[in-house]
């Protein structure tokens, strides 16, 4: 299965984060607990340590016994020699050592001193006996602490012999100190232990035994002060598991069936945690431990931690044990560990969370640029505009990926746009049936349907009678994958005739089948018919020129002739005034000068009639637009410009209808277009440009013809009739065009002024103003 | 009143018809002066002597219809006769409206020629008694005191009520008064009576400034 990028990031951002928070906090809480339990273990061991030394010191005292013995020995006292002394020395030494039970004296002799405390008549009691020579003698003393003596008692019925007691007996034997297992004292029925020391002589000979007995409840009472935890206790074994401390001293002695106070073992004892935490222990008569033992156990569903450790001295084989309910220790911090995991889970929650959210907000360029290229591919977003902010990755994506789609796109709309925001017509049109499959509204408008009316037709239907051969060569030259281009008649809805330009390819799929010919269409009607204008322009003038020609032959002959044959009339004239002034006049020569004048007018009635005869084709004036003509006129000069690399430029704004003989006023346009043409071609100018300007001037149109010619020689006269500047002219054409142009009211001239180029100026009427006047000349 | 003081101007690029027109014109009793081109008439011609212009229309540079123009700009009266060796009838409607005699296609008939000449000179001769008169008028007006001109303004100028009541009236003096300068008036002016001096106002434009 496919992780999803943004799974992937929510799984990285916030379970990799939980998880990494939970073992940090896992791994604090097993260090943690087992750093808490070597610290309790060792709490454990320095309070074993404390109770340890605690009970040296208590004991301490207990070896000055030896000391005793030894300044006893020095001092030779003995019990039977002297026993006040003795007793003296024994009550010193038990007042110094609160926790003395008692300090007694027993020599070979088998008497007796023991100088104990008291808690009847005296605070002390001392008892003595003295055995000399089978007299024995047994007596009670009470003292208070100055060593007054309180009350005295004799006992003749004591029966006591230190020389039996077990205490002499060890240290006879070991002639050395020794201790007793703690036992419950007879007296004052609370535990103790006894030292005893041998009292021996310069000779080396055991003169006595000294003992103390040392009560050892005081142990238990500093044990049951010892804070450890709340419910930690530190109890003391003997080597035998009698418990000889413990924290509640009642727990320590129970009544054996005869009825003596002995120590309760471990295994006996009122205190089920101790019983539990020793249970472990090896069931021998030894329980003493060599070193340092550390032990968990349970016990009433708690658990705790224990420790047993030797008192570290041969002559007391105890063993100290400590246990504590571990919670005691760990409680508290166990607490705060579960606080710590429950916020550690919070704060994984919360930047879980944030990191989702930094997940979707990562993911969300992307999701937005998935979410975009999926609109793209159905183009309903336009993939050229700017990419949403995202990744570079992402951008050379789109660069890639997309490039495909907008080149698509963009030529899919192209086409489409091109087919139906072309100004001119399109169809698309099935090559076999020649149906149209697919038509623009430009096409509908030119062929006067509807774009529904056209789609169920034929190419065939729209074609023009005259011209009805059309589609077969448009198949044709389909088919053979020609670009089809020809401009052919065919006929509006309306049946009026139309010129089409039509321009079609065949569209081949992938296998090369033809798929529809793709035809543009443009209706060339209206320049059709200004071609047929044109071309009935220049027949015109063509004709015009020719008669014209003729016309203004005739006048400049009529002209030239006339002034000869006035010249005639008047001499003939003179002749006959003169000859009337003679007396002698002859009838005959005044015949002759008469039909002289009569020839003469009869020659200028011929010119005149033939002159009459050329200007019948004068044509009607009327009002007209000059632009129009103008544009007209320069496709009849167009070629011959062109032959000598000549530009014609035409240039002009706003001029109104000009009123006049349409055909004369082109005849003096080309007339003068072709003279600026000739001027060019016959000069070695560089620049060579006609310009025609119109502006309209007052009433009138003002026309210039501008060229960069040579110019106009200042010698000829421009306007007169047979001068010319060209080799081949007749000298007609200006003095031709300046009649005419007079004859239509208005007036041809060369300006002299323009000094680059030569310019011939004309005025034409203006349409408006002058139409009336002019009808009336 | 004689025609021997009358000239004809005649104006024509062309030598051959100046020759021979002025020689036909001098052989029927007419006094010619020619001149070659428009500038060179205009060069001479000062408004004194009477007459009329023989003037052909198509020259170089200033044609004839332009010096007609140029004649009635100068206020010269001389009658014009066109010759023209081609006749347009535009050109003809021109030069008729503005004031010419005639407008002769070459070759004219000699009688058609010096019928306009005539013509022309009638004119001539008109213009020249009607400027005679109105210069002899306004000398005599010339004569009259201030007083008499203003009456002889407002008689003219108030043909409806010349009477001397009413002339007196408007210049605050007795009829009598008024008859009196009346009287002197019309024996200086040497003539008969108010309507007379009202005709002749009007033609010798005597009061027109």
């Amino acid at each position: 299965m496919k992780l999803s990028l943004g799974a992937i990031l929510a799984i990285c951002l916030a379970g990799l984060q939980l998880i990494a928070v939970l073992s940090v906090v896992l791994s604090s809480y097993v260090t943690s607990e087992r750093v808490l339990l070597d610290h309790a273990r060792s709490l454990l061991s320095d309070l074993g340590l404390n109770a340890i030394e605690h009970s040296k010191g208590f004991l301490q005292p207990a070896r000055g016994t030896a000391e005793l013995a030894k300044r006893l020995a020095e001092n030779e006292i003995v019990a039977s020699d002297n026993p006040e002394i003795l007793e003296k020395l024994l009550f010193q030494n038990l007042q110094i050592s609160p926790q003395f039970s008692g300090l007694y004296y027993g020599d070979q002799t088998g008497s007796f001193v023991y100088v104990m405390r008291s808690s009847s008549i005296g605070p002390y009691r001392t008892k003595i006996i003295t055995n000399s020579k089978g007299d024995r003698v047994t007596k009670f003393i009470w003292r208070n602490e100055d060593y007054s003596v309180v009350g005295t008692r004799f006992d003749a019925t004591d029966t006591f012999d230190p020389r039996e007691r077990p205490w002499y007996k060890n240290v006879l034997r070991t002639r050395d100190i020794i201790w007793t297992d703690p036992y419950i004292f007879f007296s004052s029925k609370k535990p103790g232990i006894t030292a005893a020391s041998p009292v021996i002589k310069s000779n080396g000979q055991l003169d006595g035994v000294i003992g103390v007995d040392i009560e050892i409840d005081a142990i238990s009472d500093f044990l049951s002060n010892l804070k450890i935890g709340n419910n930690g206790a530190v109890i003391i074994l003997n080597r035998n598991g009698d418990v000889i401390a413990h924290p509640n001293p009642d727990l320590i002695k129970i009544e054996d069936a005869d009825g003596t106070l002995k120590f309760a073992n471990i295994n006996e004892i009122l205190d089920p945690i101790a019983q539990a935490a020793f249970g472990t222990l090896p069931k021998t008569d030894d329980v003493t431990v060599q070193t340092e033992i550390s032990s968990k156990f349970k016990h009433g569903g708690k658990t705790y931690v224990s420790t047993l450790m030797p008192m570290g001295q041969s002559e007391l084989p105890w063993t100290i044990a400590v246990y504590v309910p571990e919670d005691d220790f760990t409680g508290g911090i166990k607490d705060n560990r579960t606080r710590n995991i429950w916020i550690a889970f919070a704060i994984a929650v919360i930047t879980g969370l944030l990191g989702l959210k930094l997940a979707d907000r990562i993911i969300k360029p992307v999701r937005d640029f998935a979410v975009r290229a999926e609109l793209a591919s159905k183009g309903e977003v336009d993939v050229s505009k700017d990419l949403p902010k995202t990744y570079p990755e992402l951008e050379d994506a789109n660069d890639t990926l997309v490039h495909e789609i907008v080149q698509r796109k963009i030529s899919e709309r192209e086409y489409g746009q091109t087919f139906d925001l072309a100004s001119r017509g399109m169809a698309e049109i099935s090559p076999n049936t020649g149906r149209f499959i697919r038509v623009n509204s430009q096409l509908a408008d030119i062929l006067g349907y509807s774009a529904d009316e056209i789609l169920g037709m034929r190419f065939s239907d729209i074609l023009h009678p005259d011209d009805s051969d059309t589609y077969a060569f448009f198949q044709d030259a389909v088919h053979e994958d020609y670009e089809y281009n020809q401009e052919k008649r065919y006929l509006h809805k309306d049946g009026s005739t139309i010129w089409l330009r039509v321009n079609a390819i065949l569209i081949r799929d992938e296998h090369g089948k033809p798929l529809h010919a793709v035809a543009t269409v443009d209706d060339v009607t209206a320049q059709k018919v200004s071609e047929v204008k044109i071309n009935g322009l220049s027949r015109d003038l063509s004709h015009f020129a020719r008669v014209n020609m003729m016309g203004e032959m005739a006048a400049g002959l009529a002209h030239e002739l006339n002034q000869p044959l006035t010249a005639i009339t008047q001499n003939a004239d003179a002749a006959l005034s003169t000859l009337q002034e003679q007396t002698t006049s002859d009838p005959e020569l005044t015949q002759i000068l008469t039909e002289l004048d009569q020839q003469a007018h009869r020659g200028a009635d011929i010119i005149r009639a033939l002159r009459g005869f050329v200007r019948k084709d004068e044509g009607s004036k009327a009002a007209f637009d000059f632009s129009e003509l103008v544009e007209q006129a320069l496709h009849l000069v167009q070629s011959e410009a062109s032959v000598h690399g000549i530009s014609i430029v035409f240039n002009a704004e706003n001029i109104p209808n000009v009123f006049g003989n349409r055909i004369q006023i082109a005849q003096v346009l080309v007339n003068l277009i072709r003279n600026s043409i000739e001027a060019i071609a016959s000069g070695n100018t560089a620049l060579k440009q006609i310009d025609v300007i119109a502006k309209e001037i007052d009433n009138f149109v003002e026309v210039w013809v501008e060229d960069t010619g040579a110019g106009v020689n200042p010698d000829i006269n421009l306007f007169t009739q047979f001068e010319t500047s060209k080799s081949d002219g007749m000298g007609l054409g200006l003095s031709f065009s300046r009649s005419i142009v007079e004859a239509n009211g208005g007036q041809l001239w060369y300006d002299v002024n323009s000094a680059e180029k030569s310019r011939f100026c004309f005025t034409l009427a203006s349409a408006v103003v002058n139409e009336e006047v002019l009808s009336n000349v | 009143m004689s025609e021997a003081n009358l000239t004809v101007f005649l104006v024509d690029d062309d030598e051959d018809i100046r020759s021979s027109l002025s020689r036909a014109l001098t052989k029927r009793g007419f006094h010619i002066e020619n001149f070659a081109s428009a500038e060179e008439f205009l060069d001479t011609y000062n408004g004194e002597k009477s007459g009329c212009l023989l003037l052909d229309y198509g020259m170089p540079r200033m044609n004839g219809l332009e010096l007609q123009q140029h004649m009635i700009s100068k206020g010269y009266s001389l009658p014009i006769i066109f010759i023209t060796g081609h006749g347009g009838i535009p050109e003809s409607v021109q030069a008729m409206k503005a004031g010419a005699i005639d407008f002769l296609e070459k070759p004219f008939r000699q009688k058609t020629l010096v019928d306009c000449i005539n013509a022309a000179f009638e004119t001539a001769l008109a213009t020249q008694e009607h400027e005679k008169k109105t210069k002899d008028l306004r000398i005599k007006f010339e004569r009259l005191t201030d007083r008499e001109k203003e009456i002889a303004q407002l008689m003219v100028s108030n043909s409806s009520s010349t009477s001397s009541k009413d002339i007196g009236r408007i210049l605050n003096i007795s009829p009598r008064t008024v008859d009196h300068h009346r009287a002197r008036i019309l024996d200086k002016m040497n003539i008969n009576s108010v309507t007379e001096l009202v005709d002749l106002s009007i033609r010798a434009n005597l009061f027109s400034k």
